[in-house]
C-alpha cells in the first residue's frame, strides 16, 4: 500500500499518474462501494469516505478491510483536518474520520507522499 | 525542555506526544508525569472527546490536571514530565471563557508556559493547524487565530523540537525526532 496526500488542488494525480503507472484508477467520488477493494487505485479516498458517511455507512472498519482485501492499493487522498473545526456537525465528523482512517492505513503503508505544489515529499518511506 | 507537537485533526499527535513524554521520562518510576487537560467541558461532544482521550491515556501513567485559564495559577510538582493538551483549547477558553484574559490571551498564555519551564523537567505541548481555510468568515475566529499562531511562533522559538505529525508519521520541523 502506498499514499499521496496534500490539499486539494496540489497535483496529486498528476504525480500518482507520474510516479506509478497505474492501467485503472477509480474515482472515490463516484465509483460502486465494492471497486476500492479490486481497484489498483483510487483518486479523491476522502470523497469515497464522506459518500459512506452520507449514507449512514460505519467506516470504523474500513481501513482494516482495505488492509486485507486490498493490501496493494495506492491511496490518493486530500488531507482535509487543516481548518478551523467546523461548525458543523457532520462537517466535523468527516473531517475526523478522514483523518483516523488515513492515520491508520498510513501505519500500514510502505510509502506516504505528501505533495504542495506539486512537489512531491516522502515523509514515509519503509 | 520544550517539545511542540502539532498537526491536523484527527492526525494522531496526541498519541505521539503521549509516546513522547513516556520516551522523556523513562523508565524512572519516580519520574511524575503531570497531564494537563484544557479542553472546557461544554456539551456532549466535548465530554465524549475528554472521555476518548482519559481512555487513550489509561495505562500511561498520568496524573491528570484540568487546566481551562490562567496557567500561571496552576501549581505542578518542580522536574515532572508534563504534557499539556491542547494549546488552541487554552487559547480559546482565554479568549471566550467569562474568566478569560480576553485580549490579553496571548501575554497570559505565554507568561503561563515561561513560569511552567522554570519548574519542570520537560514539557510537551499539543498544538493545532487550524490555518488553513479557504475562508474565514467572522472577524472573532480571525483574531483567534491570529493569536494562537502568534502563540504558536513564539513556542517554537523557545523549544528544542518542533514536530507536525501527519497520519500518524513525525514531521521534523526544528530540531531533532525528539
Amino acid at each position: 500500500m502506498k499514499m499521496i496526500i496534500g490539499g486539494a488542488f496540489q497535483g496529486k494525480y498528476e504525480y500518482a499518474q507520474e510516479n506509478f503507472k497505474l492501467k485503472q484508477w477509480i474515482d472515490g467520488a463516484v465509483c460502486e462501494e465494492d471497486e476500492i477493494f479490486q481497484c489498483q487505485g483510487i483518486n479523491h479516498f476522502h470523497d469515497y469516505i464522506k459518500r459512506q458517511l452520507l449514507e449512514g455507512t460505519p467506516v470504523e472498519n474500513l481501513a482494516q478491510e482495505l488492509i486485507v482485501k486490498n493490501p496493494e492499493i495506492i491511496i490518493i487522498s486530500d488531507e482535509i483536518g487543516y481548518g478551523v473545526v467546523p461548525l458543523d456537525r457532520f462537517e466535523r465528523e468527516y473531517r475526523e474520520k478522514v483523518g483516523r482512517i488515513c492515520t491508520e492505513l498510513a501505519a500500514f503503508s510502505l510509502e506516504v507522499h505528501r505533495i504542495v505544489c506539486g512537489v512531491g515529499v516522502v515523509i514515509k518511506r519503509v | 525542555m520544550l517539545h511542540i507537537i502539532t498537526g491536523g485533526s484527527g492526525s494522531g499527535k496526541s498519541v505521539y506526544a503521549e509516546d513522547k513524554i513516556l520516551a522523556l521520562s523513562g523508565q524512572a518510576s519516580k519520574a511524575k508525569r503531570i497531564y494537563i487537560a484544557t479542553m472546557y467541558p461544554v456539551d456532549e461532544e466535548s465530554h465524549q472527546r475528554i472521555e476518548k482521550h482519559r481512555r487513550m491515556r489509561e495505562n500511561k501513567n498520568f496524573e491528570t490536571i484540568e487546566c481551562f485559564t490562567n496557567l500561571k495559577q496552576l501549581e505542578v510538582p518542580n522536574d515532572s514530565y508534563v504534557l499539556l493538551e491542547c494549546m488552541s483549547n487554552l487559547a480559546a477558553n482565554e479568549m471566550y471563557l467569562d474568566f478569560g484574559a480576553k485580549e490579553d490571551t496571548v501575554k497570559a498564555v505565554l507568561e503561563g508556559i515561561d513560569l511552567l519551564l522554570r519548574n519542570v523537567k520537560e514539557l510537551v505541548i499539543v498544538t493545532n493547524e487550524i490555518f488553513s481555510d479557504s475562508g474565514i468568515y467572522f472577524e472573532a475566529t480571525k483574531y483567534y487565530l491570529s493569536c494562537l499562531g502568534n502563540i504558536n511562533q513564539e513556542l517554537s522559538r523557545k523549544a528544542e523540537n518542533v514536530v507536525e505529525v501527519v497520519y500518524g508519521i513525525p514531521v521534523i520541523l526544528k530540531g531533532g525526532s525528539l
